[in-house]
């Protein structure tokens, strides 16, 4: 399951804004999301779970724009993003 | 252009239109007794060996730019070296153009030249940039860096 505020949900404080970049867009079919954030300790592994796109392995986590393990809880206000593997330079 | 650089000694730069090498290293370069300079160019072909039309640049806005700077600061503080030039190509880039450029100055060549090839080799692994190869109105993002 996938979940997807409506308009009328945006003032909600309880949300995660996920972010997906490069072969991930492409397999998602979208850049960014908003997400409520329904349980305590959420983390971004269980997040990736509920998006269904695969395999989280060697697909990188950030939090607030740092790299991070994927089993961090998250919380409201947190910017997520999956990335995958660097092909810079 | 996004520029940042917390003082004269790092500069970093993520460039959405081509520049000129020559031009952006006579804007930087001081009186080091060594510099050290590597340019990376877009391939006329795809891994596959296919002509390439054009290749795509992606990046994570923010995260990218500090992360290059802490990259920078890191290498520069590791190998003593003086200076750090970082510029990097997004968007769309056409057979030739460059994609980036790593300019180190120092004291020594050794300094320099070390400096240099351990940020481009840390940028290349470290930093969220994703290439985009299109050939025949296909794109394939590409899954690893291409071989030292």
């Amino acid at each position: 399951m996938i979940w997807t505020l409506e308009p009328h949900q945006s003032v909600l404080a309880s949300v995660l804004r996920v972010l997906l970049f490069a072969s991930l867009r492409d397999r998602a079919g979208w850049e960014e999301r908003s997400i409520p954030v329904s349980e305590a300790g959420l983390t971004a592994a269980q997040v990736w779970d509920q998006l269904e796109l695969g395999p989280l392995e060697s697909v990188c986590v950030a939090v607030n724009q740092e790299l991070v393990r994927s089993d961090q809880p998250l919380r409201a206000g947190d910017e997520l993003a999956f990335l995958p593997p660097f092909t810079g330079g | 252009m996004v520029e940042i650089g917390q003082d004269d000694s790092i500069r970093v730069q993520i460039r959405p239109d081509p520049f000129s090498a020559f031009e952006a290293l006579e804007c930087w370069a001081g009186a080091a007794a060594a510099s050290a300079v590597f340019l990376g160019r877009v391939r006329p072909q795809t891994l596959d060996g296919e002509p390439l039309q054009a290749l795509e640049l992606q990046h994570y806005p923010g995260f990218c730019e500090r992360q290059l700077l802490q990259l920078a600061r890191e290498q520069l503080q590791h190998h003593g070296a003086t200076r750090v030039l970082v510029l990097h190509r997004v968007g769309t880039l056409l057979p030739g153009e460059l994609i980036v450029l790593v300019a180190v100055e120092a004291d020594r060549r050794g300094c320099a030249q070390r400096c240099c090839s351990d940020l481009l080799e840390a940028l290349k692994h470290q930093a969220p940039f994703w290439k985009r190869e299109w050939f025949s109105g296909q794109g394939t993002w590409l899954s690893g860096n291409t071989p030292l």
